[in-house]
């Protein structure tokens, strides 16, 4: 029986995987996840591709706002970067989809960090206005810059191969997403052991104070846009490559509001509560349309206001979500794990 | 696990696997539902014109399984809203095609653009209500059909207009046309057709985006500054209200014509600007109730046993309704040609319609296998004491 987790060495306090539980909960996870594609169905593939591409942009994001505390609406701008960059080396000059997803990485790392430069005199909904300018430009140019984006037309990208396989599938396209969304939630739990993930907590906390502990802010802050929009920038990417076509559209401020929202709903400064929120945010619009689905054959009279009740209850939820444990999921997860390791004596 | 058990599971899961295809193959059947997708947007940013659109589309299918469906089978419609976000469109249209539609009728331009490339590859054809030319593309979009005239084929119809009414007052020479467009891919989509029609006729042209204001006195000015005699607006109906209302208290209204193409040509373009409205030209590819034609009657008639009526519901009910006809009447030619039901069969099907009739809704609908453009012609109309009154019989682009 335990009372809680303690440590005798310093080695152990800085697992990654502190107790055997843990251990044992990410191997069933991991077993979870490998068959899942082998029993699932193209619907469930088509939702279980669309919560990996958002835990990576979930994870970018929460690195920015959660572990930094530098407020970004410019999520979707970042998103349309890393999705056109990778389409149109793809599309236009025929590279590879992995090396033209790595240089989209790069290109919204740089393209963030130069939208982060604001972030050194600006905070809170300061910042959140003036990222909110980035996403607009963003928008502006790709849907302006003819010669470039095409402007107009929406961006075919060619289909993915891998080793001489067509990879456009959903079942193969698993793969990819969630092994990179797994090298992203892996790089990010290390990034924060280390001294700049230290640093980025540090600023988050009070930036006068690691500022005076010798942070160099600027650094620092330009640092946390830079590797937190390389993750978003892959996120785009992979929606280039997965969807086969770029378009605006699907980049707009909804995006990053929605965005914002799974991370908050999630777990701020949590790399798992960036996974939460990106399948809570993912998955409820399909459970309740399906759930609508369910009640339009028992009850036909309902089937005209059924969208309405949807975006009700999906509202609703979020709401009763953050009244009722603002930490997000994250820490519903935890309360629940505290629950079972104490009982039947948890105090 | 002991190797009887294993066996027995293993047997199980055949069998499971075996029943599963069994169902999912077996469409063939005399009885059996067609089974058609569909999405559509009545919670989101364009519900204002997708909800009777949508509705069209619904109430189509029901009135043609209360009439007996295609060749004795009904159409089994799976919709649902997506209030026109791109990932609901992609996880509402998989689930459907999961669940074995061999069509699909979709929406805006938001998701007609992100699902082009799955429908071609899952080759299943799709129609929407998104005009945008580049559909047109056949390597590109081999499974995209435009039922409603294109944009730029409205514009270049506005422009027609234009140049013989600015002749028929007795003005020699062509008039100066400017384009007010949506700031988007949507209003953008006319600009290079409309350009080279222009070049191509001495007509001098100017576009202006209209961006996202309460008012667009800064764009009329400049529109003025270049002299326009003709302003075609290609945008929704609530920018295009404003700009009339704006025109009109600037007395630009007089000596202007303004044109509107279909999506701010509407019944809500009128209730909004109110007596700005009046004089305006509508370039509209489905009649609208208010100019009656056989062609409403049924869906009159149906609208009206279930406690409501065309005229209430608008011209984009009347939308929905013609389309999904048509993706009927291609379903019921590969039905009649005794062929299986698949998405290609149903597309070569498509390809052969030849003027079909929608009743003087439209000009008549033909496709082929080089060309997914429903129509070339529509005829224009004239707001007149609130209403879209008919001004004139098809015109069609050169």
């Amino acid at each position: 029986m335990q009372s809680g987790i303690f440590h005798s060495t310093y080695q152990a306090d800085m697992a990654l995987r502190r107790t055997h539980a843990e251990k044992i909960r990410m191997v069933l996870f991991l077993l979870f996840m490998a068959a899942f594609p082998f029993v699932a169905d193209r619907y469930y593939l088509t939702l279980a591709n669309q919560v990996g591409i958002a835990t990576i942009g979930a994870i970018g994001l929460n690195i920015l706002t959660g572990y930094t505390g530098q407020i970004s609406l410019g999520q979707g701008g970042f998103m349309a970067v890393g999705a056109y960059t990778a389409g149109l080396l793809t599309a236009r000059l025929g590279m590879p989809w992995y090396v033209s997803t790595l240089a989209a990485c790069l290109a919204t790392a740089a393209i963030g960090a130069l939208f982060g430069i604001p972030s050194l005199r600006l905070k809170g909904l300061y910042l959140a206005i003036a990222t909110l300018a980035a996403q607009e430009i963003i928008l502006w140019v790709v849907t302006h810059w003819k010669t470039l984006t095409g402007g107009v037309d929406a961006l075919v990208v060619p289909n993915p191969t891998l080793f001489g396989l067509q990879i456009n599938t959903d079942f193969r396209f698993y793969w990819v997403i969630w092994l990179l969304a797994g090298v992203s939630a892996l790089t990010t739990v290390n990034l924060f052991r280390t001294h700049y993930g230290r640093a980025f907590i540090a600023i988050r906390d009070q930036d006068i104070a690691a500022e005076v502990m010798g942070i160099n802010l600027f650094r620092y802050k330009l640092l946390a846009f830079a590797i937190s929009s390389f993750w978003v920038g892959m996120a785009g990417a992979l929606t280039a490559h997965y969807r086969n076509i770029v378009t605006w559209e699907r980049f707009t401020v909804d995006i990053s509001v929605l965005y914002l929202a799974m991370v908050i709903i999630g777990g701020l400064g949590s790399v798992s509560g960036s996974f939460f929120g990106a399948a809570f945010m993912t998955l409820l619009p399909a459970f309740l349309t399906n759930l609508g689905r369910a009640l339009k054959s028992t009850f036909p009279f309902v089937d005209t206001i059924i969208p309405f009740v949807q975006q009700a209850v999906f509202g609703l939820v979020i709401i009763l979500f953050l009244i009722f444990e603002p930490e997000g999921l994250r820490k519903i997860w935890k309360d629940i794990k505290d629950y079972f390791r104490l009982w039947p004596f948890s105090y | 696990m002991s190797h009887k058990k294993y066996f027995v599971l293993t047997a199980a899961v055949m069998l499971l696997v075996f029943v599963l295809t069994a169902c999912g193959g077996g469409g063939g059947g005399k009885s059996t539902p067609i089974k058609v997708g569909a999405i559509f947007d009545f919670t989101g940013p364009t519900s204002d014109v997708g909800t009777p659109y949508g509705e069209g589309v619904k109430a189509y299918v029901d009135w043609l399984n209360a009439n007996g469906g295609i060749n004795g089978r009904q159409i089994e419609l799976l919709s649902a809203d997506y209030a026109y976000k791109v990932d609901q469109a992609e996880q509402l249209y998989t689930q459907y095609v999961q669940e074995g539609v061999v069509a699909f009728m979709g929406w805006g331009t938001g998701d007609t653009e992100a699902l082009r490339t799955k429908i071609a590859a899952d080759k299943i054809p799709f129609m929407s209500a998104s005009y945008s030319a580049n559909l047109l593309d056949m390597s590109a979009a081999p499974y995209n059909f435009l039922v409603g005239t294109s944009y730029s084929d409205q514009g270049i119809i506005a422009m027609q207009w234009a140049v013989q009414d600015w002749q028929s007052k007795g003005n020699s020479g062509t008039p100066k046309i400017a384009l007010a467009h949506h700031d988007s891919p949507f209003g953008q989509s006319p600009i290079p057709d409309m350009q080279a029609y222009a070049d191509a006729n001495g007509i001098e042209f100017m576009t202006i985006a209209m961006p996202k204001a309460t008012d667009f006195v800064a764009e009329l000015a400049q529109i003025q500054q270049f002299g326009a005699n003709y302003v075609i607006m290609h945008t929704v109906s609530s920018p295009a209200a404003v700009m009339v209302k704006d025109a009109q208290s600037q007395g630009m209204t007089d000596n202007v014509q303004f044109i509107a193409l279909n999506w701010c040509a509407d019944e809500i373009f009128i209730s909004l600007a109110g007596d700005a409205a009046e004089g305006v030209v509508g370039a509209i590819p489905f009649t609208p109730p208010s100019s009656p034609v056989p062609g409403h009657e049924t869906a009159d008639a149906w609208l009206k046993e279930h406690g409501s009526s065309l005229s209430e519901k608008g011209l984009h009910f009347t939308q929905g309704w013609w389309t999904m006809a048509v993706m009927a009447e291609g379903i019921k030619h590969t039905l009649d040609a005794g062929q299986e039901l698949t998405g290609e069969n149903i597309k070569a099907a498509l390809e052969g319609i030849q003027n079909f009739d929608t009743q003087g809704v439209t000009s008549p609908i033909s496709f082929s296998p080089s060309s997914h453009k429903g129509n070339r012609a529509l005829r224009l109309f004239k707001v007149e004491n609130g209403q879209w009154v008919q001004a004139g019989d098809f015109i069609s682009v050169p």
